[in-house]
């Protein structure tokens, strides 16, 4: 293990870094903010010849996802990245690929929706790509960041899956941000994901086909998307293969899910992505202090590992879900995933609470686990917590009273 | 854990201080982690940088409010009560300051919590490198002799990394002058253990439903943009050398943020809490009356 190179990168180097590991050959490309140094670095590899295959700067996103699932069905391996509006841009061509049951990797760089607009981050773009039938790994750091790209590839090319996988890491507080990474060797990673023969049909110059078949009658269409489920929910049995091997080459062992401090947990927060790392730096204050807190971090969100999630929390007696996205008029999105993989197990937790924090890249203090606690303490149980204080509120009023927006009710 | 808070404007090299550091506590074999925090904004606009060092693996992410070591690039920020460079020091923060003045001489004009290093960067970054607004190097130098745990040959290092493959060879060597000529020009610090602070809740509050005009982002405000004192993003100013200036106004047409008006006699006024200070204008006046001068000197005339 010790010939690997270990370097400072951000999150969207590490990408790169996973993309040129991967000896990817085709990479069609849109920037947007905070991705575009993860395009941009690859356009470089690309020109100076450390990558060999073909970097096209496409009109849109859009048109970025339709090149990517047209490339993926001539056989090659292909990469791509976009974040928020882009992915919304692009969100029709999302649900085609996947339909077409093409294998790629994507990198969605979190950043919170419109409107307001905001270049920081949450989850509400990539949970918008939650039913596109795509397999996503989200990311903790920029280790796993570029692991999940090696691992994703596996996962995606793997005959029993052949769909497009998606990596997420949260804008700015990974993106952006450098920590020591581990490069695998790439002998070794050759060795590991060697380069991609389709064991599908795909397309070939003068040999007619059609992938895009429009069918009438609700059996035909049925029947697909039974199938696109049932590769979907494979995809999870291929994660534990693809990750002992992984393991077995490079050490580092990912499971669906992480159990943080968890044996003896009272409170449990459920968290994914980088703000995970604050929950676990959390966890460990709390510990200090008497309170049995502990961490289950969320790898893989599609599939949903109920099975791993329910081994981790039964019998476990407070579960909070912190979402850092909003389906408003509901709450968190991945709350109700949560309570459902749990509904019908005996020795369920007693108490489920919903958390939202982290919107729009509002940090999530240390202070906020507590007062989770203390909420998963009393007997309210109403709807979903949202972490926001007297502190935010002046900061909104400033920027409010700068924009007159009291104007507006003083003259209607 | 040292946490490092760095502050300074875009151009200035802040983020890529924030690395160098990053990367010379990483040669010296801690772990560490950088990040910088901007917006939508450009050259000038206030930056703030942070890095992380840690014998054990670093579980924090994102800004630090309470840092052991604050490094000031600009001093003209300490003015700025929207960037508040000394936000969440306290008495066990060790500040450092890029100013030509003393301890004695700054304690007067801000409330440091304690008294605080100072050393002209900018003078030195004239010296060696020619360009006095690029910190990037000696900032880090600062930070990390001021640490004291980060060796001179790992400095030096992380300096190549960082600024290697985009300088020119010589341009390297100055930068690698730079570092050793402030490295020997500082003393490491005693950094003071933080006071462990038990954890308490944050109290929560419960949004109330309000109306439209003010539950959805509506500005009203016609013309607000005005209150956005683009004043603070400037590191050089210009001064109009009114017993020369023959009132052409060119200069009043060539400023692209429109901030200089005409006064009565006909002579042109800057705005400075608008002017950016592209220095356009300077470059703009065919006669050379306008006169460029370092922002934390002139803020004082
Ligand atoms: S430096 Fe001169 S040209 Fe630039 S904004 Fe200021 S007044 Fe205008
Ligand atoms: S361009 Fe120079 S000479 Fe002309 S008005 Fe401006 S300062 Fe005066």
């Amino acid at each position: 293990m010790n010939k690997h190179s270990k370097m400072m990168l951000t999150g969207n180097k590490a990408a790169a870094w996973g993309v040129r590991l991967a000896q990817v050959d085709y990479v069609p490309a849109f920037p947007i903010t905070p991705q575009t140094e993860i395009v941009e670095t690859l356009a470089q590899w690309f020109s100076d010849g450390t990558l060999t295959g073909k970097y096209t700067n496409m009109d849109s996103e859009h048109s970025m996802f339709m090149a990517a699932g047209a490339a993926a069905a001539t056989g090659v391996r292909v990469f791509t990245a976009s974040s928020s509006q882009g992915i919304l841009h692009g969100m029709e061509a999302l649900y085609t690929i996947a339909g077409w049951r093409v294998p790629l990797v994507m990198v969605n760089v979190s950043r919170a929706l419109a409107t307001p607009i905001t270049l920081e981050p949450d989850h509400n773009d990539v949970m918008s790509t939650r039913d596109c039938g795509m397999v996503q790994l989200h990311a903790e750091t920029c280790q796993e960041v570029l692991d999940f790209i090696l691992i994703g590839h596996r996962i995606a090319e793997h005959p029993q899956v052949a769909l497009p996988v998606l990596v997420n890491m949260d804008g700015f507080y990974l993106s952006f941000t450098r920590e020591p990474v581990v490069l695998p060797e790439p002998s070794e990673v050759a060795r590991f994901l060697p380069p991609y023969k389709s064991e599908q049909p795909v397309f070939k110059a003068s040999q007619p086909m059609a992938r895009a078949s429009a069918v009438f009658g609700g059996a035909t269409y049925s029947y697909f998307k039974i199938q696109q489920d049932l590769a979907v929910r494979q995809a999870e049995t291929v994660f534990h293969e693809v990750s002992e091997e992984f393991a077995q080459y490079f050490g580092r062992n990912y499971g669906p899910v992480e159990n943080f401090m968890m044996d003896d947990a009272e409170f449990v927060f459920v968290m994914s992505n980088s703000f995970a790392t604050k929950g676990k730096a959390a966890v460990l204050e709390l510990r200090k202090q008497g309170i049995k807190a502990g961490l289950l971090k969320l790898r893989l969100i599609r599939p949903f590992p109920t099975q791993a999630i329910a081994d981790s929390l039964l019998g476990h007696h407070k579960v909070a879900v912190i979402d850092q996205n909003l389906s408003p008029g509901m709450g968190g999105i991945l709350f109700p995933e949560i309570v459902t993989s749990l509904y019908s197990r005996i020795n369920r937790p007693e108490k489920f609470l919903s958390v939202i924090g982290g919107l729009g890249g509002k940090d999530i203090l240390k202070e906020d686990f507590f007062s989770i606690v203390e909420h998963l303490r009393s007997d309210k149980s109403e709807g979903p917590l949202f972490l926001y204080n007297d502190d935010d509120l002046k900061q909104f009023k400033k920027v409010s009273h700068i924009a007159l927006a009291e104007k507006g009710g003083s003259e209607s | 854990m040292i946490q490092v808070r760095f502050h300074g404007r875009g151009g200035q090299g802040i983020k890529t201080a924030s690395q160098i550091l990053g990367s010379a506590a990483f040669n010296s074999g801690f772990q560490a982690q950088d990040f910088p925090l901007y917006g939508a904004e450009r050259r000038g606009a206030p930056i703030v940088a942070f890095t992380r060092i840690s014998p054990t693996p670093i579980l924090e992410r994102g800004p630090i409010s309470n840092p052991n070591l604050l490094l000031i690039g600009d001093e003209t920020l300490l003015n700025d009560s929207q960037v508040a460079p000394l936000c969440g020091a306290d008495e066990s923060t060790i500040v450092f300051v890029n100013s030509t003045k003393s301890t004695e001489q700054i304690q007067k004009q801000f409330p440091f919590p304690a008294a605080p290093l100072i050393l002209d960067l900018t003078d030195r970054c004239q010296n060696f490198l020619g360009k006095g607004h690029i910190l990037s190097t000696a900032l880090a130098t600062a930070g990390a002799r001021i640490l004291g745990n980060i060796d001179l040959k790992d400095l030096l290092e992380a300096v190549k990394m960082e600024l290697g493959q985009s300088l020119k060879p010589e341009t390297l060597q100055k930068n690698l002058e730079l570092t050793q000529d402030i490295f020997h020009s500082l003393s490491p610090c005693t950094i003071p253990e933080k006071p462990i602070k038990a954890l308490a809740s944050s109290p929560l509050i419960e949004l109330k439903q309000t109306p439209v005009h003010e539950a959805a982002p509506i500005i009203l405000a016609p013309g607000n943009m005005a209150l956005r004192k683009t004043g603070n993003w400037r590191m050089q100013r210009p001064k109009i050398d009114y017993d020369h200036c023959n009132k052409c106004l060119i200069c009043y047409a060539r400023c692209p943020e429109g901030t200089i008006k005409i006064d009565e006699d006909g002579r042109p006024q800057i705005d400075y809490e608008h002017c950016k200070g592209c220095m356009i204008c300077a470059q703009e006046c065919p006669g050379h009356f306008i006169q460029t001068i370092r922002e934390s000197e002139g803020a004082h005339e």
